[in-house]
C-alpha cells in the first residue's frame, strides 16, 4: 500500500487551510491565549527559581543557613563553637515582634524586629540605606534603622527617636534593600533592624520567649568541611532545624513556588483545554463542510488513513501556530508577574522569562489540540464515497460505540499525563494531580455540557412560547443560535468556563475578606498578648480587665515547649506522617489544667481526678486522629533535656475561640511547673477601644506585646488579594479563550449568514436591522453563557466555602448580574470581530461564490 | 474487462424498500467503450457507481480483470480506483480550495506519484493552459468538467467511468467536452463506460446498454 509521505500530506492540509483562514485564525488565537498563559507562569516559574539558586548565597546572606525554635543548649552550643575552631564563621540571627511608639503618636504599633550583628551580617550581599551608609557604621546599641513604612506609621523621619521595650533608639537610617528578606520571617508589621546589645536593651527575649532564631555560616572558600559535612552536623545537634545551603534554592520558598506554579499551570491548561477544544471543535465544523470533498477524495483513490492524515497535519499545523504565538504572548504574562508580587519579593521583570517552558508549552499545545480532534478525525473514516450519488442513502455508518469511547478514554488519559508533567513535584505527586484533574475536567465540563443543554432548550423552548409580537430581532436573533451548523453550545461551554472559574475565585476571595474584615464570632478574642513576664501576668490580667471597653475577662496561658519522642513505645516518625502529622515531629507548645474547661467536651476516657499524682494527658480531638491515640496510651516526652512519661487520659474537644483550643495537649497538674515557660493570653475589646488598651499596657509593661488581630487580618487581607489578583490574572486567560472561541464559532457559520444576509437584504433589510439581529444573537450566546457559569460559579463558592474553609455563603447579586451582562457584551464584541465584514458585502459578490 | 454476476441493490428509506437494480449480468471487455441509456430512475447512475466500489450491491459480484470487488474494504476499493478507475461526475465535483492544477495533482499526489508536470500537459490537452492557479468559483461549469476529464485521466486508469458527463452543460460546451473525453479514451485505450441520456453520443459507442426500471433490457 502507498504511503501519503508527510511532505505531501502537508502540502495538501496547507492548500486546505488557505481557504478557511477566518475560521482558523480564531482557532489559533484561542490556543494561544492557553499556551501564553501556560508558558507565562512557568516561564516565570522556572526564571525565579534560576534566580533563587543564582541569588542564593545573597538571598541566604550566607552559605549556609540554619532556623531554630529555641535558644541552643550548651551541647548546640559546642558544636557551633567546634566549627568555628574548624574556620566557619557564624552569625546569629532574631526574628521577633514587638510595640514600638514614638513621641508623635502615643499610640503603640506592632513591628517586626531583626536583631542582627552589623560587624558580621551580612555575609553577602550588601544592607542599602538611606542616606547611604554601611551598616556597621550605622547601627549600634543605640541605634536602629526602620523600613519607610515605619516613618509614615509613626510620624517620624531619620534621626526621631523610637521607643522600643521601655527604651529608646535613635532612628539611624530607612532600609532601601535588604538581601535575606525572602528568607527571613513573615513581617506582621513595619520592620526594624537593632543590634543584639540593642535587643538585650529591651529586655524582649528570656528564657522560653517566642522568637526566630536563624544562623548564617560562611564556610571557609579553600579547605574546611564541605557543605554536605556541615549540614550533617548541624542537623544531627538541631534535629528540628530547617537547613538550606545555597546549592539548593530554600525549602519554604520552593515549596510555596512548587505549588503555586502547579496550581497555576493547571489553570493555564484549563485555558488550553479550551483552546484545544476550540479547534476540535472548528475540526468537526470544518470537516463537516468538507463532506463532498473527503467523499470525492475516496472516490479518486484516497484511504481513509491518508485523509485522516491531511487533516491530521492541519490540526498539527493549528496547534503549533497556536504554540509559537502563545509563546510570544508568554513573555507578557512573564513580565506581569514581578509586579504583582513586588511587595514581597523583587525581581527583575526583564529576566522574567524562561525558554524551555515555551518550548514545553508548544509540545503540549501540539499534543492537546490533536487529542481533543480525535473525534472528529477518527469520524473521517465512515465517510463514505456514496455520499456524492444520492443524499438519501442512508446516515454514515456511526462510530462504533467502542471506538467512541476509546477516543474519549484517549483524551483523559492525555490530559493526565500532560497536567502530571505540568505538576512539581514527586513522580506519584504528578500521577495523581494529573488523574484527578482529568477526572475533575471531564466531571466539570460534561456537566457543562448538560447544563449548556438544558439553558439552550429551555430557551427555545420559551421562545416557540414567547408572544408574536416579540419585535423581530429579536426573535430571529435569537433562533439563530439554533441555526444549522451553529456550535452554540460548545461556545456557551467554552465561554462559561471561564466565566464560572473566574466568578468562583472572586466569590471566595470576596467570602474570605469578608471574614476578615467582620466581625469576630461572639465571645472571640480579639486582642492577643505576647511575652507577659510571668511574675507579672496577674498585675497585666488585672490592668486590662480595668480598661473601657474589655467585653470578656482576660485569659492567661502557660505554655512550655515539649517535644514528643515516642508513643507506646514506637518512635514518633511512625505517626507523624503526611502534612497533618510532620508538626509533631517538632517541639509543641503544651500547658497544664487542673479542672476540665466547661466549654471542653470529652469524647473518649476521663478527665484526671483532682489530687491524682500520675502524669496523664488529655489530647485534642484532631491531634488524637492524626497520631492515633486512644486511653491508655502512653507517650514520652523530652522537655528541656527532660524525659517525662505521660498516660493519655482522654481526647477532648474545645469550643475553638476559647485559649485552651489552642493546645493539642493538656497536661495533669504538677508535671509543667519547674520548666521554663512562657506566658500570653487574650482578650475581647470593643475595637474602637483596642488602641487604648494597647497603649495602657505598652505604657506599664513595655516588654508585652499587644496584637490587634485587625492588624494582623490587615495583613492576611494583603496576602489574600493579592495571591487572588495572580489566580484571577491567570484564570482570565479562561476567559479570554472562551471569547475566542466564541469568535470562531460564529467564524464558521460566515458562509450561511452571508447567504442569510444576502435574502435580508434582497427583501428590503437595512444593515442596522441586520446588525440588530446579529447583536442579539450574540448577546444571547453570552447571557446563557454568563448565566450557566455565574449558577455554577454558585454552586463551586458554596461548596468551596462550606466544606473547605466553614465559611457561610451569601448569593453576591451584584457580582453574579455583573458577570452576566459583562459575559454577553464580551460575546457581543467576540461576535462582531468574526462577522463585521459580512454586512459590508454587496449580494451579487456573495451568489457568485455559490 | 468488466464482469458483472446477478447484481442487485435495494435501499431502505424507513418506510418503504426500493429496488434500485434487479438483477443485472454483463460482460465489457477491455477496451471497449460502451454507454448506457435508460429514463430516469432506471439505475443508471447507481450501476456505474457500484463498476467504481462506490457502492456495495445488496447480492451479486462485480468483477475487474477476474477481481470480485464486491467483498474488498473501503480502503482496498480506495486503493484500486486510484490504480484502475477514473470517474467523471455529471457535477464535476472538484475540490472547491483547490486550483484546477491542484485538483489534477491530487489524484497522482495520494499515489505517490507527484508529477506536476502531466498535471499541467493534462490541462493543456483539455485547453486550459491558462486556468492553472484558477479556482472552481473561478472558472465556468465546462471548464470545471474540463478539469474534472483531465483528473479523471491522471493516473492512465484503464478503466475509465463517466456518469452525464455533460448533462450540467449547454449542448455547444457538452460537445466539446464529449469529443475531448473521446479523443483522450482513444489515445490512452482504456476501456470506458459512459451514462448519457444522448442518443448520438450512445450510437457513437462501441455499444449501448439500455436499461429500464432497474434491468438491462437491450446491450
Amino acid at each position: 500500500m502507498t504511503q501519503l509521505p508527510w511532505s505531501t500530506s502537508a502540502r495538501i492540509a496547507w492548500r486546505e487551510l488557505r481557504a478557511a483562514r477566518t475560521r482558523f485564525v480564531f482557532v489559533i488565537l484561542a490556543v494561544a491565549v492557553g499556551v501564553g498563559s501556560l508558558t507565562g507562569v512557568r516561564g516565570f516559574s522556572h526564571s525565579f527559581r534560576r534566580m533563587l539558586l543564582r541569588e542564593a548565597r545573597t538571598l541566604m546572606a550566607g552559605d549556609m543557613t540554619a532556623r531554630v525554635f529555641a535558644l541552643p543548649d550548651a551541647q548546640q552550643l559546642q558544636v557551633l563553637h567546634e566549627l568555628e575552631q574548624q574556620g566557619i564563621v557564624r552569625t546569629w540571627i532574631t526574628e521577633t515582634v514587638t510595640m514600638a511608639s514614638s513621641a508623635s503618636t502615643p499610640d503603640p504599633l506592632l513591628i517586626s524586629v531583626k536583631a542582627v550583628d552589623p560587624k558580621a551580617y551580612p555575609f553577602y550581599g550588601v544592607v542599602k540605606l538611606n542616606p547611604p551608609k554601611p551598616l556597621r557604621e550605622a547601627l549600634d546599641a543605640q541605634s536602629v534603622v526602620v523600613s519607610d513604612d515605619l516613618l509614615i506609621r509613626l510620624k517620624v523621619k531619620v534621626g526621631d527617636k523610637l521607643h522600643i521595650g521601655g527604651q529608646d533608639y535613635a532612628i539611624a537610617g530607612v532600609v532601601v534593600s535588604e538581601p535575606d528578606r525572602m528568607t527571613g520571617s513573615l513581617n506582621v508589621g513595619p520592620r526594624v533592624m537593632i543590634t543584639r546589645e540593642g535587643l538585650d536593651r529591651t529586655g524582649l527575649i528570656t528564657v522560653g520567649s517566642r522568637a526566630a532564631e536563624r544562623y548564617l555560616f560562611r564556610l571557609p572558600a579553600t579547605g574546611g568541611p564541605s557543605i554536605e559535612t556541615v549540614r550533617a552536623i548541624l542537623k544531627a545537634a538541631f534535629p528540628e532545624a530547617t537547613i538550606a545551603d545555597y546549592q539548593e534554592t530554600h525549602p519554604i520558598i520552593t515549596r510555596g513556588l512548587d505549588r503555586a506554579t502547579t496550581f497555576l499551570s493547571l489553570i493555564g491548561l484549563i485555558a488550553l483545554v479550551i483552546g484545544a477544544m476550540g479547534v476540535g471543535s472548528a475540526m468537526h465544523g470544518h470537516l463537516q463542510q468538507k463532506l463532498d470533498s473527503i467523499a470525492v477524495m475516496k472516490c479518486i483513490g484516497a484511504r481513509s488513513e491518508q485523509i485522516i492524515r491531511i487533516y491530521t497535519v492541519q490540526t498539527l499545523m493549528l496547534g503549533l501556530s497556536g504554540g509559537l504565538l502563545g509563546a510570544v504572548i508568554g513573555v507578557a504574562v512573564a513580565a506581569a508577574f514581578p509586579g504583582m508580587i513586588a511587595k514581597y519579593f523583587s525581581i527583575d521583570a526583564r529576566n522574567a522569562w524562561d525558554a524551555w517552558p515555551a518550548v514545553q508549552g508548544i509540545a503540549i499545545s501540539c499534543l492537546v489540540t490533536l487529542l481533543f480532534t480525535l473525534p472528529p478525525l477518527w469520524s473521517i473514516r465512515t465517510i463514505r464515497p456514496a455520499e456524492i450519488f444520492r443524499r438519501d442513502s442512508g446516515p454514515q455508518t456511526p462510530q462504533s460505540r467502542k471506538w467512541s469511547l476509546l477516543i474519549r478514554g484517549a483524551i483523559l488519559l492525555g490530559t493526565a499525563l500532560v497536567a502530571a508533567t505540568l505538576t512539581e513535584g514527586s513522580m506519584l505527586d504528578a500521577l495523581r494531580t494529573g488523574v484527578i484533574f482529568a477526572v475533575g475536567l471531564g466531571i466539570g465540563l460534561t456537566l457543562l455540557v448538560l447544563a449548556a443543554w438544558l439553558f439552550l432548550r429551555s430557551l427555545r423552548g420559551a421562545l416557540r412560547k414567547a408572544p408574536k409580537n416579540l419585535p423581530g430581532a429579536i426573535r430571529y436573533g435569537m433562533s439563530n443560535l439554533y441555526r444549522p451548523g451553529n456550535q452554540a453550545q460548545a461556545a456557551v461551554v467554552a465561554l462559561g468556563v471561564g466565566v464560572m472559574f473566574t466568578l468562583t475565585v472572586f466569590l471566595v476571595q470576596q467570602a474570605l475578606v469578608n471574614q476578615i474584615r467582620g466581625s469576630a464570632p461572639r465571645g472571640m478574642p480579639n486582642v492577643f498578648l505576647l511575652d507577659i513576664p510571668g511574675p507579672q501576668r496577674q498585675a497585666v490580667a488585672d490592668l486590662i480587665q480595668a480598661q473601657p471597653g474589655v467585653t470578656s475577662a482576660p485569659e492567661v496561658a502557660f505554655s512550655v515547649a515539649a517535644k514528643i519522642v515516642s508513643i507506646d513505645g514506637a518512635p514518633i516518625d511512625q505517626f507523624a506522617v503526611g502534612d497533618a502529622g510532620r508538626r509533631f515531629l517538632r517541639t509543641r507548645s503544651v500547658t497544664e489544667m487542673a479542672a476540665k474547661p466547661p466549654e471542653t467536651d470529652i469524647l473518649k476516657g476521663s478527665w484526671w481526678k483532682a489530687g491524682d499524682p500520675t502524669p496523664q494527658v488529655c489530647a485534642a480531638e484532631e491531634t488524637a486522629q492524626v497520631l492515633k491515640l486512644h486511653p491508655g496510651a502512653v507517650i514520652e516526652w523530652n522537655i528541656w533535656n527532660h524525659t517525662v512519661r505521660t498516660r493519655v487520659a482522654c481526647v477532648e474537644r474545645t469550643e475553638s475561640v476559647r485559649m485552651t483550643a489552642r493546645f493539642e495537649f493538656l497536661f495533669s497538674p504538677g508535671q509543667l511547673a519547674n520548666f521554663p515557660s512562657v506566658f500570653y493570653g487574650s482578650a475581647r475589646v470593643r475595637p474602637p477601644d483596642v488602641p487604648g488598651v494597647q497603649r495602657v499596657v505598652y505604657e506599664k509593661f513595655p516588654t508585652v506585646t499587644v496584637v490587634n488581630i485587625a492588624d494582623v487580618m490587615q495583613i492576611v487581607e494583603d496576602v489574600v488579594q493579592r495571591i487572588a489578583m495572580v489566580i484571577r490574572f491567570i484564570s482570565a486567560f479562561t476567559i479570554l479563550a472562551g471569547a475566542v472561541m466564541v469568535a470562531s464559532s460564529i467564524a464558521g457559520t460566515r458562509f450561511r449568514r452571508m447567504r442569510e444576509v444576502v435574502i435580508l437584504k434582497t427583501i428590503g433589510a437595512t444593515r442596522q436591522s441586520i446588525a440588530w439581529i446579529f447583536t442579539v444573537e450574540f448577546l444571547a450566546l453570552g447571557t446563557v453563557a454568563g448565566l450557566m457559569g455565574s449558577l455554577l460559579a454558585a454552586a463551586f463558592t458554596a461548596l468551596i466555602l462550606k466544606r473547605l474553609l466553614e465559611i457561610e455563603f451569601h448569593v453576591d447579586w451584584v457580582a453574579h448580574v455583573g458577570t452576566v451582562g459583562i459575559a454577553a457584551l464580551v460575546a457581543a464584541g467576540a461576535g462582531w470581530a468574526a462577522s463585521f465584514r459580512v454586512l459590508g458585502r454587496k449580494p451579487l459578490e456573495i451568489l457568485r461564490e455559490e | 474487462m468488466i464482469q458483472v454476476r446477478a447484481l442487485t441493490k435495494s435501499i431502505d428509506t424507513g418506510t418503504h424498500r426500493v429496488d434500485i437494480l434487479k438483477g443485472i449480468d454483463l460482460e465489457i471487455p477491455k477496451g471497449q467503450f460502451a454507454a448506457i441509456m435508460g429514463p430516469s430512475g432506471s439505475g443508471k447512475s447507481t450501476l456505474l457507481g457500484l463498476l467504481a466500489g462506490l457502492d456495495s450491491p445488496t447480492t451479486g459480484q462485480v468483477l475487474l480483470d477476474g477481481e470480485d470487488i464486491t467483498h474488498l474494504t473501503e480502503d482496498e476499493m480506495a486503493t484500486l480506483r486510484g490504480r484502475k478507475i477514473g470517474f467523471v461526475f455529471q457535477s464535476y465535483h472538484l475540490i472547491p480550495t483547490l486550483t484546477a492544477e491542484e485538483n489534477v495533482l491530487l489524484p497522482m499526489e495520494l499515489a505517490g506519484r507527484s508529477d506536476l508536470g502531466r498535471a499541467r500537459e493534462l490541462l493543456d490537452r483539455v485547453g486550459l493552459k491558462d486556468r492553472f492557479d484558477h479556482h472552481p468559483v473561478q472558472l465556468s461549469g465546462g471548464e470545471q468538467q474540463r478539469v474534472a476529464l483531465a483528473r479523471a485521466f491522471a493516473l492512465k486508469p484503464p478503466i475509465l467511468l463517466a456518469d452525464e458527463p455533460t448533462g450540467n452543460l449547454d449542448s455547444a460546451t457538452g460537445g466539446v467536452v464529449l469529443d475531448l473525453l473521446r479523443a483522450m479514451n482513444r489515445e490512452q485505450g482504456a476501456t470506458m463506460v459512459l451514462v448519457t441520456h444522448e442518443k448520438a453520443l450512445a450510437d457513437s459507442a462501441d455499444r449501448c446498454i439500455v436499461m429500464h426500471d432497474g434491468l438491462v433490457v437491450s446491450q
